[in-house]
């Protein structure tokens, strides 16, 4: 096939895209020289086209910072706060998305995402195999972050991916563990954090990763105690050393669970090589073995000696004022700002610790806060890769690139199931390097050269909230064919943002 | 899936012919294009007084998850290893290269063994820092930032790189090799730093067209991340123009080679980090302070097996880049630096691992220093409460001689005070 022959056509409707560009916008001259000023380029250069938000960010009353000026935010108008909040409560939304979620309103919005049932992803490709093809994984939660009815979700899903995270070189391929684990966070994912704590200290892929599964009583592995509280639920600070013995000790005993039967495998077709591997009926969580647990009596533990099993050490985590903090804390740099003010964590945790830790609770609270529409919440956040990358097949409708996703993945640092480590993946200005820029282009560069069609790039501000730069709105102008600008647009830095 | 156009095969032509074609505007922007750093930055640039001129550079790789020292730098002699360890210690110290009556290498750190021999390996023992954190994050922290009371929020290298070098317009004074993301001990709003992870993907597959529109869209972006969008831009266009002329003259002289699937990990691609790092050396980029990650060193479970490996994987990566450095005559003037946020806890664990433990000995190769072992073994009969080893060297004490001794910065501002000397540079730039 040649390369040309799929990706050389022209685009959809280019005439009536530049009509319906020309007719959305109004246009006068004070503008465009307002704009050549900023960018600082000769007023010759520019095309009569001009993104309407321009004059507003041009005449905007923020202070400057930097002498770089903020964006100048939109969200006094509902249709900018409905798509604020889809785009950080989804991968994106298409046009027809965002004016459905418009004419909804903003309060109906968010009920819809709390409460509608989430959608559950279809088997993936070769689930008759007992052993997972890893990029085939990838590219099944790829395809359903694409598709889904109910994007939050898998939002979340991939928020407690990173947060109870495990990676799959550890926990291996052999087993379907990973994969259940997905399948977990994306059934718990508007649950109660009591649940998913316990859920996760039984988890068969966590008992591998974090080591609980051969941890015990008698000689206690660490890792899972530690991490549990430090990345889990309490944060450094909130417990001691005495601490992390204590619930080592408590927690040890849970082991991975026992297979239903063993299926053979040819491995090597050619030399008829066949290997036998463990296979589930069905999901399961690990198995309490009291012979491996700790038999030592009474451990002092957070403050109260008792007699400690793996619940009584997340009630006694949860009966700590810092737990609710945590999360909400953590909730807010992923969903509302990387500034995070103290006052407004604790109003959060407040409200979460009083509904018994229910994250829908949480979610509303955070999503209905004023300062997740407030002005200095516009554009404060980065999006991740995998945010970035899916917004942009939705953006250009062409969900049958996701492979293109899984491929770009590791150079923009964001590998579905391989997370750099327990801490999960960092956010916001953790995703800005000369490094993530180039890849980020280039995963730009590799949709537009493959995607058979375009949407009209007209479309592009409105994945942008049509509040631009003066340098992008400069550059957008002076291009005259869709797929330049839907480069510019997609590459930008406004799109980078949410 | 024959079919299938992986991204790297989609070749400029090809995006061309599909028209891509930016307007004059576009190209009259990126005629201008270059790192401007905010007026803010380069007004501190320019009070600078004390800017490092020499040819000396540093090569920091990190052991991510906690290397055990005492599987690293062998304990031949004390019988308490054998009781703390039962499963680890007599594996560890029957096959150990010998460097002393004392002391013995990894059984898999052969090609450091034979830098030993030649004078090249100083190693210092017992270090660490006060009131140790067990937390990885929380201790890599400490060692990034070299402040071990968490209040620096600047990586040490990063500090040293806006003190001490301009690299305004010289993006690859720092550079970290073989991650997606800035390393944290690089991390200084006021430096410029170039982050590279492979290199035959470091560069825009869209071609010039697309790197000069793009170059010129990440100018005076608004907004909070606004100067870092375009600082990431600017040097990556540097960057990718000093790579394609250092790439065009280098020719390695040492087999390299990743044997990723030996380790668990990640981000194990410490050989191609390292060979990265040799071609920045060897063709006068002008690089500075470099920073590469080995991770995997958590071992908390079937310890034996994995971490020689490590070990193995490490001595490799290092021996090639060395011998590079030496094939290239550029081994005078690089110090390689190993460290990692904490050793492992003395006693093993059930699961055949050790958990995170504190004090540790930190490895340094190069033809600047003075070989021999430094600094104070902890005592395995006298552990803390936690059980763990007492430190005896802090690490400043180590950063102090690499910063003063090695590149000619100056140690006392970038890291807040003064600490016991070491001696291991063999001819120290300044006096401090």
């Amino acid at each position: 096939m040649s390369i040309a022959g799929q990706i050389d056509q022209p685009s959809a409707e280019p005439a009536r895209s530049a009509e319906s560009a020309r007719s959305r916008l109004a246009v006068n001259r004070r503008t465009v020289l307002g704009a050549a000023a900023a960018g600082g380029v000769g007023i010759g250069a520019l095309r009569v086209l001009v993104y309407p938000e321009l004059r507003r960010l041009l005449d905007g009353t923020r202070s400057l910072v930097g002498g770089r000026g903020d964006w100048a935010s939109p969200l006094a108008s509902e249709k900018a706060r409905v798509a604020h909040l889809l785009r950080r409560t989804t991968f994106g939304a298409t046009l027809e998305d965002l004016e459905q979620a418009a004419s909804d309103g903003f309060t109906r919005t968010v009920d819809r995402l709390l409460e509608t049932r989430p959608e559950a992803p279809p088997a993936p490709a070769g689930a008759g195999d007992p052993r997972l093809s890893m990029a085939q994984l990838q590219l099944w939660w790829v395809d359903h972050m694409l598709s889904t009815s109910t994007p939050f979700v898998e939002r979340m899903t991939l928020f407690w991916h990173g947060h109870f995270t495990s990676d799959y070189r550890k926990v291996g391929l052999q087993t379907p563990f990973i994969y259940w684990q997905n399948l977990t966070w994306r059934e718990m994912a508007l649950t109660d954090l009591r649940s998913m704590l316990m859920r996760v200290t039984t988890d068969p892929a966590m008992l591998r990763y974090l080591d609980l599964g051969t941890s015990t009583g008698q000689s206690p592995n660490e890792n899972y105690s530690r991490e549990l509280m430090e990345l889990f639920s309490l944060g450094v600070g909130h417990f001691g050393e005495d601490d992390v013995r204590a619930a080592a000790k408590a927690l040890a005993g849970w082991v991975e669970p026992r297979p239903d039967r063993t299926a053979d495998v040819v491995v090597d077709p050619v030399n008829h090589v066949t290997r036998s591997f463990p296979v589930w009926d069905r999901p399961t969580t690990g198995t309490f073995m009291p012979r491996r647990a700790y038999a030592g009596g009474p451990l002092g533990f957070l403050g109260r000696t008792d007699t400690y099993d793996a619940q009584k050490v997340i009630d006694r985590i949860l009966a700590q004022p810092a737990a609710a903090a945590f999360i909400a804390r953590k909730v807010v740099q992923h969903f509302v700002s990387a500034q995070v003010d103290g006052s407004y964590v604790t109003r959060l945790a407040d409200r979460f610790r009083s509904s018994r830790y229910d994250m829908r609770t949480l979610m509303r609270e955070v999503l209905t806060s004023p300062e997740f529409v407030a002005d200095q919440s516009y554009r404060a956040l980065v999006k991740s890769p995998i945010e970035f990358m899916v917004h942009t097949l939705k953006a250009l409708r062409a969900p049958a690139l996701s492979r293109l996703v899984v491929q770009s993945a590791p150079a923009l640092g964001q590998v579905l199931f391989d997370p750099p480590d327990v801490g999960g993946w960092p956010n916001n200005d953790a995703w800005i390097s000369s490094n993530s820029v180039v890849a980020r282009v280039n995963f730009v560069t590799a949709v537009l050269g493959q995607a058979r069609s375009l949407p009209p790039a007209s479309e592009a501000p409105g994945h942008l909230d049509t509040v631009l730069g003066p340098t992008s709105v400069n550059l957008l102008n002076a291009t005259a064919d869709d797929r330049s600008r839907w480069l510019l647009a997609l590459a930008s830095p406004e799109f980078q943002l949410k | 899936m024959t079919e299938e156009i992986g991204i790297n095969q989609l070749k400029r032509r090809d995006f061309l012919r599909a028209g891509l074609v930016f307007g004059a505007g576009a190209t009259g922007l990126a005629a201008g294009y270059a790192c401007v750093p905010d007026a803010f930055a380069r007004a501190v640039y320019a009070a600078k007084v004390n800017g490092v001129v020499n040819d000396r550079v540093l090569v920091m790789i990190q052991l991510a998850g906690g290397n055990d020292g005492l599987r690293t730098v062998v304990p031949l002699q004390d019988p308490k290893l054998h009781d703390l360890r039962p499963k680890l210690a007599a594996m560890s110290v029957s096959q150990a290269l010998p460097i002393d009556d004392r002391l013995g290498l990894n059984q898999n750190l052969k090609g450091l063994k034979s830098l030993w021999d030649q004078g090249k390996v100083a190693i210092v023992e017992g270090v660490g820092y006060p009131n140790p954190s067990f937390s990885h994050f929380e201790s890599i922290r400490v060692w990034e930032t070299g402040d071990p009371t968490r209040r620096q929020v600047d990586g040490w290298l990063g500090r040293t790189l806006a003190q001490s070098y301009d690299s305004f317009g010289h993006p690859l004074t720092g550079c970290a090799c073989g991650t997606t993301d800035v390393p944290g001990a690089l991390r200084d709003l006021q430096a410029t730093l170039t982050v590279i992870d492979n290199q035959r993907s470091f560069g825009f597959t869209g071609g010039s067209e697309v790197e000069a529109a793009v170059g010129a869209l990440y100018r005076g972006t608004p907004g909070v991340y606004g100067a870092l969008f375009d600082t990431a831009m600017a040097t990556a266009g540097e960057s990718i123009a000093a790579l394609r002329t250092s790439a065009a003259s280098y020719q390695p002289m040492a087999a390299y080679s990743d044997q990723a699937r030996l380790v668990y990990s990640s981000k194990n691609q410490l050989a191609a980090a390292l060979q990265l790092a040799a071609e920045l050396i060897v063709t006068g980029t002008g690089v500075k302070l470099l920073h590469v990650t080995l991770g995997g060193f958590d071992t908390h479970y079937t310890e034996l097996s994995r971490h020689d490996d490590l070990m193995a994987y490490l001595d490799t990566a290092v021996s090639a880049f060395y011998q590079d450095l030496a094939a290239h005559g550029a081994a005078d003037r690089v110090m390689i630096a190993t460290w990692s946020e904490f050793g492992r806890r003395p006693r093993e664990n059930a699961s055949g691992g050790t958990d995170h433990g504190a004090a540790a000995p930190l490895i340094l190769v190069g033809d600047p220093l003075r070989g021999g072992v430094y600094g104070q073994a902890p005592e395995l009969t006298d552990l803390d409460t936690t059980g763990n080893l007492r430190f005896q060297v802090d690490f400043r004490s180590v950063y102090q001689e690499i910063l003063g001794g090695h590149l000619g910065a100056e140690p006392k501002e970038i890291l807040g005070g003064t600490f016991e000397k070491l001696g291991f540079v063999k001819t120290p730039a300044l006096t401090y």
